[in-house]
């Protein structure tokens, strides 16, 4: 069976920090597997400014800071593992790894879960009507559109309005589509006040508070859905081609379920809790990575 | 023209089966199937669950019918190859009109020969599902009931009927029936057939695909219900089928673990409607029954709800059926019109009872060759480390997951596109893609662009679901 000292689930933004700093500690022994074939987690398909203002002191597009991260990594010896999935976690502190043509048991001494969020999905609001294609969620949307370059619609209603869904509607404006609206549940708009201020007013889009989509319509594709204003009780029915959801984000630790009290683990980034900005997750990584690095010295 | 001795029309469960019983004599058999894949009408969604057989009156096809088939499940799904979970089931009672209930099913269970039936105290039946509502005053036991995935089941039997020579034809939908000498001709969207004898499996529409040539005879009165699906991972999850027999004169709702390990909650009760749409007092009325059944389980873990349509088949003077409808109008001419609750327990016997009649009726000589046996895609996640690394060595597509939710690898989407699967749905169904608490958010586009590439088509033509449902944009239409 191989073996490593530091075992890193995720090479995003946190699980990229953490090794660094845990290599600086001294752990001369560290891998990181992700599922992906390109590095970065979520910052490949964020291509808007945006990351690393607190800590590079300019703003950087997602790829770019991704970038910066690797030339660090460059610099150490740690094993960065691509296309590999790692399948599950036992408390005997061995992790099963998948990828073309292997499958392998890896023990380790410590790990450090750096896998990220997944998104909430339509399916989980109580939402009723019909199941047609056209909806996906943001994250979704966002690879699919910049990675994959691929057109998904023309007549847009997104879902709910923290940066995700702001960023969203801009992206989807710039490439030609209409936006209906950004309808929010809450008073206010979720995410921050320069998202706000760059992807909705300079785009002109309009938000719309204190509603959510109550059904869905249409049998192949969606055709519209009926949006309901909460205050109000009042339904209006909106029409569009595309719906994007927006609904947040949730850390993702099934891996580890049943063992978050063990003490070989760790949790770094966004399955730890959501961090709005990367600088903040990469920070808190980089502590969980120092302490990982010392503690196997 | 072509010719053959037996069209079987639809590709449900029903159909399936029908069509692979069928092919148990020397016989040129062909299945119609209007859609694009096989199992994507009721036998798509329905509650899941193998009956033991308490539900029927004593002496009625049904009952014996479904005790029959329950105690043959093991062997048909191990001939299949199909997943099946005899994890045994509950009926609840919380009051006085539900004891009577339970006391007039066991009754009957026992009448029907339903083994290992047990009426429980409070006691026992909260030492096996601890997480149920305070209240309980006893639990009807029937160890031998379970559940079983109907879409792969339906699929498992389609393929063993191909395997053994059924010819399948896909999108092609039976719009007229006429009588000939020796049979029949079917007219469908892509060209006529002739047939000595017709099986009409045709679901929701068994009805008139009967009246094309036949009169009326039943009606077809359809309901919805709606269905919740909580992740596998939700806490509260019971380990037994729950039916809630509840106090006030209405429908209860059943709580089944899957074999996939996530669980389905529903259905409701709604009138009239053909349409699969969910309704939102039907998932509040399941939302509820659920908080009360069973307090502790988290319905923040919902992932998907769904629409079910029943085909309730009633005389044509109004008058409800409860039994299964099986007719035979012509010479050669079976139906099997409204089948409903216990249709996929029953669907093997079911298939069995026609085939056998119009076998007699055809005077055809027995298949020595007919083979029961169907491999199942192999899945990588139900494999041992060692089993499993050798298949990602030898197949390396194998290692390669592409829906890391439900662990399901790019050689398992391959498979399953050879045998059949055309649609992102299509692979769902056979491998369990998308499933899972992401719902495919993070393997649609993967799925997607493998199925373009191997069905040779350009990616924006890919479909979620047949005709109309394209994944990415498709232009006007
Ligand atoms: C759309 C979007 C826009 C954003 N915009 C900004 C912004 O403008 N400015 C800003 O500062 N911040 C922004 N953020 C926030 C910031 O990007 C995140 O907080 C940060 O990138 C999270 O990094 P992470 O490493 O924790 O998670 P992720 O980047 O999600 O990385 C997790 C990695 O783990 C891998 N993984 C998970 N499970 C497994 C497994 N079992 N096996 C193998 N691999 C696995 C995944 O493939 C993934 O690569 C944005 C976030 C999003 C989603
Ligand atoms: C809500 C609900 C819950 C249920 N729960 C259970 C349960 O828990 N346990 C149990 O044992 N049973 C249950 N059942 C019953 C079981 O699901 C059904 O009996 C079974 O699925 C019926 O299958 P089918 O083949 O008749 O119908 P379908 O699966 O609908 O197949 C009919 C096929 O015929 C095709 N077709 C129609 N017209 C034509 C045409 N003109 N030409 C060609 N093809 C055509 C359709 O496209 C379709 O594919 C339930 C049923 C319902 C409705």
């Amino acid at each position: 069976m191989e073996h490593v000292k530091l075992l890193i689930v995720g090479a995003g933004a946190a699980g990229l920090s953490a090794a660094v700093s845990a290599w600086d500690a001294g752990c001369r022994d560290i891998r990181i597997a992700d599922r992906a074939s390109a590095p970065g987690g979520v910052l490949p398909q964020c291509i808007h400014r945006g990351f690393g203002l607190s800590t590079f002191g300019e703003e950087l597009s997602g790829p770019s800071y991704a970038e910066r991260l690797l030339a660090a990594l460059s610099s150490t010896g740690v094993h960065l593992s691509l296309d590999t999935e790692v399948l599950s976690v036992s408390h005997d502190k061995t992790a099963l790894l998948s990828r073309r043509g292997c499958v392998s048991r890896v023990r380790f001494e410590r790990l450090i879960l750096a896998s990220g969020c997944r998104e909430k999905t339509i399916g989980s609001l109580p939402v009723f009507g019909t199941r047609p294609a056209g909806i996906f969620t943001a994250g979704q949307a966002q690879e699919t559109i910049n990675l994959r370059h691929q057109d998904l619609g023309r007549e847009v209603l997104i879902l709910g309005s923290g940066d995700l869904g702001m960023i969203m509607a801009r992206r989807f404006s710039l490439e030609g589509k209409h936006v209906i609206a950004v309808l929010e549940q809450a008073a206010h708009y979720g995410g921050m006040a320069r998202n706000y201020h760059r992807c909705m007013e300079m785009y002109q889009i309009p938000l719309r508070c204190r509603m959510t989509v109550r059904k869905i319509h249409g049998q192949g594709r969606i055709s519209g859905v009926t949006a309901v204003h909460l205050d109000s009780g009042e339904q209006e029915y909106i029409a569009c081609d595309t719906l994007v959801t927006a609904l947040g984000l949730i850390p993702e630790r099934a891996l580890v379920q049943g063992l978050e009290a063990s003490p070989w683990l760790s949790l770094a980034g966004n399955c730890c809790r959501v961090y709005d900005i990367v600088d903040s997750a990469a920070s808190q990584a980089q502590r969980i990575g120092h302490e990982a690095g010392t503690s196997l010295l | 023209m072509e010719r053959f001795d037996a069209a079987v029309i639809g590709g449900g469960l029903l159909g399936c089966f029908a069509a692979r019983e069928l092919s148990r004599w020397k016989l040129d058999i062909i299945l119609l199937e209007a859609r694009e894949d096989v199992c994507t009408g009721i036998s798509r969604a329905n509650t899941a669950v193998v009956y033991s057989g308490y539900d029927h009156k004593p002496g009625t096809l049904k009952a014996e019918m479904t005790v029959r088939a329950n105690a043959s499940f093991d062997r048909l799904c191990r001939d299949l190859d199909v997943p099946f979970s005899r994890c045994g089931s509950l009926m609840l009672s919380f009051g006085p009109r539900a004891d009577a209930v339970l006391s007039k099913k066991l009754q009957n269970g026992e009448a029907n020969g339903v083994p290992g039936l047990r009426l429980l105290d409070a006691e026992s039946a909260y030492a096996m599902e601890p997480g149920l509502a305070p209240g309980l005053r006893h639990a009807l036991f029937s160890p031998t009931a379970g559940t079983v995935n109907p879409w792969q089941l339906g699929i498992a039997a389609c393929e063993n009927a191909v395997h053994n020579g059924v010819q399948l034809r896909l999108n092609t939908k039976v719009e007229a029936l006429h009588r000939e000498a020796d049979g029949y001709l079917l007219e469908t969207d892509r060209g006529a057939i002739r047939t000595r004898a017709v099986i009409n499996c045709a679901g929701l529409a068994a009805h008139r695909v009967q009246e094309l040539l036949f009169s009326p005879s039943v009606r077809i009165v359809p309901s919805a219900g709606d269905y919740l699906v909580l992740d596998k991972n939700s806490a509260g999850k019971p380990a037994h089928i729950l039916e809630y027999e509840p106090e006030e004169k209405a429908k209860g709702m059943t709580v089944v673990p899957t074999v996939e390990g996530s669980l389905l909650l529903g259905p409701s009760e709604r009138d009239n409607t053909l349409d699969y749409a969910t309704a939102e007092n039907g998932l509040l009325w399941v939302r509820e029954q659920a908080a009360r059944l069973l307090p502790g389980l988290d319905l923040d873990g919902t992932i998907r709800s769904f629409a079910a349509v029943r085909p309730n088949p009633e005389q044509m003077d109004g008058r409800s059926i409860h039994s299964f409808v099986i007719e035979h109008p012509g010479q050669g001419f079976w139906s099997l019109i409204g089948i409903k609750t216990p249709g996929l327990t029953c669907a093997r016997e079911l298939g069995q009872y026609v085939a056998a009649s119009l076998a007699r009726e055809l005077h055809a000589e027995e298949n020595t060759d007919f083979d029961p046996i169907r491999r199942g895609i192999q899945k990588a996640h139900t494999l041992s480390f060692d089993e499993r690394q050798r298949l990602a060595a030898a197949e390396p597509e194998y290692g390669e997951i592409v829906c890391c939710c439900e662990d399901v690898t790019r050689g398992e989407i391959l498979e399953a596109i050879r045998r059949g699967a055309c649609t992102v749905d299509g692979v769902k169904r056979r491998v369990g893609t998308g499933m899972g608490r992401c719902q495919g958010a993070r393997c649609q586009q993967k799925i997607t662009a493998i199925l373009s590439r191997e069905l040779a088509i350009p990616e924006n033509t890919v479909t979620k679901d047949g005709k109309g449902t394209e994944i990415l944009y498709h232009g006007a239409r």
